[in-house]
């Protein structure tokens, strides 16, 4: 690899530009989408239809003191916002984006595609846990001790129904695992689709399992205190992660950029916007869960269906698919 | 009503006598009685306390404490008044509370405010008023509040320090021990409102709480005294924006009844139009705020978007979208000139709630997780309705069949077809479900008085251009008088005391159902959760603005 080319990677695409544009993308579309359910507009001022509106939000919000509190720990409550959205970027590397790039691999192709996913994704809520610890306040350290809670059962539930597609297809390869999938086997890994979307609501604290940041509940949990640049950042490292586990999703379960006549990366553009737009319609008509039902949810339902569906996989491997 | 008289009668009375069909009236003659009083009447069934209402009278050098007490299920009232002496020192008289746990934050009140002593209260404290009133008692007449108001940066900056002392004493508070810490939950919490509870926790586990209002006290009660009878209305409707016109028409009644003067049939219709239009803009956004304190806030914008065609009907009628002031004393404000027009605006609010019923109640009233989180959450039994005299919705959705507009008509509910919704189960998911049901039959009720008001103008016998309001005098004689209307949060109670020739009212007891329904709150979510708190307390539908007045 070329130091041209890895420039390219790291700050064009996928790097810093890429996330930075879909930042601003999802941003708006989550807002127009969930304005047009409340019946409101949403933005409307600033470019056309409002598209510039997030763009002057998030360059508000850095030109914006970024204040830390008295009792905070400055040092922890300071680096992890710069952590986080470097270790919610690190997957990128692994998702196979686009033909036009390492022939249709991912920048990084390795046999342990799907467990660097779900390692990298898992890591991302401890420095979550670590805002709330240093911001030393009581709903922000409520916050994170909710998110551990949450993590510690969704990521069960996330983990067994990622490896479903490894199991059927005997990989762990991501370029393989979407270049194998075809429309019989897209339909027998559905339920393990259903159940990763599930878990993953909960892996990207989105409603109904917005717990860790309910407003209502604990202000906004481990974000209570932050603000200006720091804010941003925590939100990058957010909307980054969204990005990466729903793209994880399109790549594991309706085969990444492969589509109907040819294929781009805006085929799997587009299925990650058909999913953003299902969790936002999810957002829009569900109130949130108490932490105790969540966790019962997640225990009782959610990791024996993980676990029913990879007998599931297995069966269908030998009975249907003939291995 | 015959075995309460008998009752009262046993003991030494300066009078008893019948008041209004549901009240019987009395005045104790020696306070020492009032325990043994209170304990008799409990036994025949009177089990609540409304509020308690105390009278500074400087010239006769005495404080009249009225007591309304209320039998909730078989609609007997008891007003019953006491003389204690005035000097601060003597003005003591027996507490109520451990007979009636109803009447405690009413106490609590009547000491801030008029420095009567409640003997044998739990928890005797000064409650409501901010820090610089103690030890002042503002409601009573020689107040100065000019003298007080000259110390008002320095009370500030007091107040201001004593709550970072008190902050810093909770912060000690989290040991090695354990993890037991108090959380503000407000005045500046996302879904509090100006209220603070003091929230013990032990982890996610809620262990106590402990409400401190106060934050909006605007001491309505005394405002009232320094307008004339009719400017009182603007002090009166700002208890709370969201149900504006009832407590205006709980103000005239009494006014008119001190009065003596009798309103017009076409004033009484137009009092259920806008009263009804009132609870409507008032629940819309109960039902809303309900999902919200869940993180939803979907409904929320679809109950604003239905309320604003509510509100265009109030703007028609008064020219103010929240803040109206269209009844006063008298009847109703404003003729109406093109009432076509008005009721057509009426039509096209009702329209649109009717419009988007079936969606509200396919996606939101039967939701899984709302039902998940709510269902048999926070119940409140019928004893708990007349122990802690929970008033209106909060009462109907335990199955209680009170309702003032039935039990005492006023304004022209007597001539409309109406009957008591009630819900069963008494937990939260009732209390969103009866505030649904009250919608429907608000809008129900608004349709019967625009036939009525339709057929009196076809036939002659109103005149909407002229039969708005009658004459009333400038000086009232004096007088008291107790009137209630069914505001949509419950019963609204106003006690109104005038003197001969006055212009402005002698003393006003606004009595308004919040009180009682966050006095509840420790009850309602010892040993939940925290999640457990926005919507539980939602559930209650209360509203800071009538809690502190």
């Amino acid at each position: 690899m070329s130091v041209g080319a890895m420039l390219f990677y790291i700050l064009v695409f996928p790097g810093l530009l890429f996330l930075l544009a879909w930042m601003f993308f999802v941003f708006y579309f989550a807002r127009k989408v969930l304005a047009y359910m409340h019946k409101r507009v949403g933005p409307h001022f600033n470019g056309p239809a409002g598209t510039l509106q997030t763009v002057f939000d998030v360059f508000k919000l850095l030109t914006k003191e970024s204040i830390t509190p008295k009792s905070a720990d400055p040092y922890l409550f300071n680096i992890i916002p710069i952590l986080a959205p470097l270790v919610a970027a690190l997957p990128v590397i692994l998702i196979p984006w686009t033909p036009l790039i390492n022939n249709g691999h991912g920048i990084l192709d390795t046999e342990y595609g799907v467990l660097g996913l779900v390692v990298l994704i898992g890591v991302e809520p401890f420095l979550l846990f670590l805002t709330g610890f240093g911001s030393n306040n009581k709903y922000s350290f409520l916050g994170g001790m909710r998110i551990l809670a949450q993590m510690v059962s969704m990521e069960v539930p996330f983990f067994l129904a990622a490896l479903s597609p490894a199991l059927l297809f005997g990989t762990m390869n991501l370029y393989e695992i979407q270049s194998q999938n075809t429309w019989l086997t897209a339909l027998i890994l559905l339920p393990g689709a259903v159940i990763f979307i599930i878990a993953m609501l909960g892996i990207l604290e989105q409603p109904p399992f917005n717990i860790p940041d309910a407003e209502q509940e604990i202000v906004y949990g481990f974000y209570t205190e932050y603000s200006g640049t720091n804010y941003v950042l925590l939100k990058f490292a957010e909307f980054t992660e969204m990005l990466v586990v729903l793209s994880a999703a399109t790549v594991l379960f309706f085969g990444g950029y492969r589509g109907l006549f040819f294929d781009s990366f805006w085929w799997l553009f587009l299925k990650v916007a058909m999913l953003a737009a299902v969790m936002v319609a999810i957002r829009a008509s569900n109130p949130r869960l108490r932490l105790d039902q969540m966790l019962k949810f997640c225990w009782s339902w959610l990791t024996p269906l993980a676990i029913l569906n990879l007998v599931w996989i297995i069966f269908a491997k030998i009975y249907i698919l003939g291995a | 009503m015959e075995n309460i008289k008998n009752i009262l009668n046993k003991f030494d009375m300066e009078y008893v006598e019948d008041y209004k069909p549901t009240w019987v009236k009395a005045k104790l003659k020696n306070k020492e009685d009032i325990l043994n009083v209170v304990k008799a009447l409990k036994k025949e069934g009177v089990k609540t306390c409304s509020t308690i209402s105390p009278t500074d009278f400087i010239d006769e050098n005495k404080i009249e404490v009225n007591y309304f007490l209320e039998d909730l299920f078989n609609k007997r009232n008891v007003w019953l008044k006491v003389d204690i002496p005035r000097e601060l020192e003597n003005c003591e008289i027996d507490s109520i509370t451990p007979l009636m746990p109803s009447a405690d934050w009413h106490e609590l009140e009547a000491y801030s405010t008029f420095g009567v002593k409640f003997k044998g209260h739990p928890n005797l404290r000064y409650f409501l008023i901010s820090r610089d009133y103690y030890g002042k008692f503002p409601f009573r007449k020689d107040f100065d509040w000019k003298e007080h108001e000259k110390n008002l940066m320095q009370n500030i900056a007091e107040i201001t320090e004593e709550y970072f002392d008190e902050y810093e004493e909770y912060e000690e508070n989290v040991g090695h021990d354990g993890s037991r810490t108090v959380l503000n939950w407000g005045p500046t919490h996302p879904a509090s409102g100006p209220i603070r509870l003091k929230v013990y926790t032990n982890g996610e586990n809620v262990e106590k709480i402990d409400p401190d209002i106060g934050y909006v006290w605007r001491a309505l009660e005394h405002l009232a005294e320094r307008k004339d009878f009719i400017g009182t209305i603007v002090a009166v409707e700002r208890i709370c924006f969201m149900d504006n016109p009832n407590p205006m028409i709980c103000y005239s009644q009494a006014v008119e009844e001190i009065a003596g003067k009798e309103i017009t049939e076409f004033a009484k219709y137009m009092r259920v139009i806008l009263g009804e239009t009132g609870r409507i803009a008032s629940h819309l956004i109960s039902l809303g705020g309900f999902f919200g304190t869940m993180g939803l806030q979907t409904f929320s914008m679809w109950c604003l978007d239905i309320r604003e065609y509510f509100l265009d009907v109030l703007e028609d009628y008064s020219g103010a979208r929240i803040a109206t002031a269209c009844i006063e004393p008298g009847g109703v404000r404003y003729p109406l000139n093109d009432y076509k027009a008005w009721f057509e605006s009426i039509n096209k609010a009702i329209k649109k709630f009717e419009d988007t019923k079936d969606d509200i109640t396919d996606i939101f009233m039967k939701n899984p997780l709302m039902n998940t989180r709510a269902k048999g959450n926070g119940v409140f039994t019928l004893d708990d309705v007349a122990k802690y005299y929970l008033a209106g919705p909060i009462a109907r959705a335990s199955g209680a069949k009170i309702d003032v507009r039935i039990d005492e008509p006023y304004a022209a509910y007597d001539k409309l077809e109406m009957d008591y919704v009630t819900c069963e189960n008494g937990d939260a998911r009732d209390r969103l479900y009866i505030i649904f049901k009250e919608l429907q039959q608000a809008m129900d009720l608004i349709k019967q008085a625009m036939a009525k008001i339709e057929e009196g103008i076809s036939e002659g016998e109103m005149d909407p251009k002229k039969d708005h309001l009658i004459k009333m005098p400038k000086r009232m004689p004096a007088g008291e008088a107790v009137a209630r209307v069914e505001w949509a949060r419950g019963e609204m109670l106003m006690h109104l005391v005038t003197q001969e020739k006055a212009t402005s009212p002698y003393r006003l007891k606004l009595k308004a159902p919040s009180v009682n329904h966050t006095m509840v709150l420790d009850k309602l979510l010892k040993g939940k959760t925290l999640s457990d708190i926005p919507l539980l307390y939602g559930s209650m539908h209360i509203c800071q603005g009538d809690l502190d007045r």
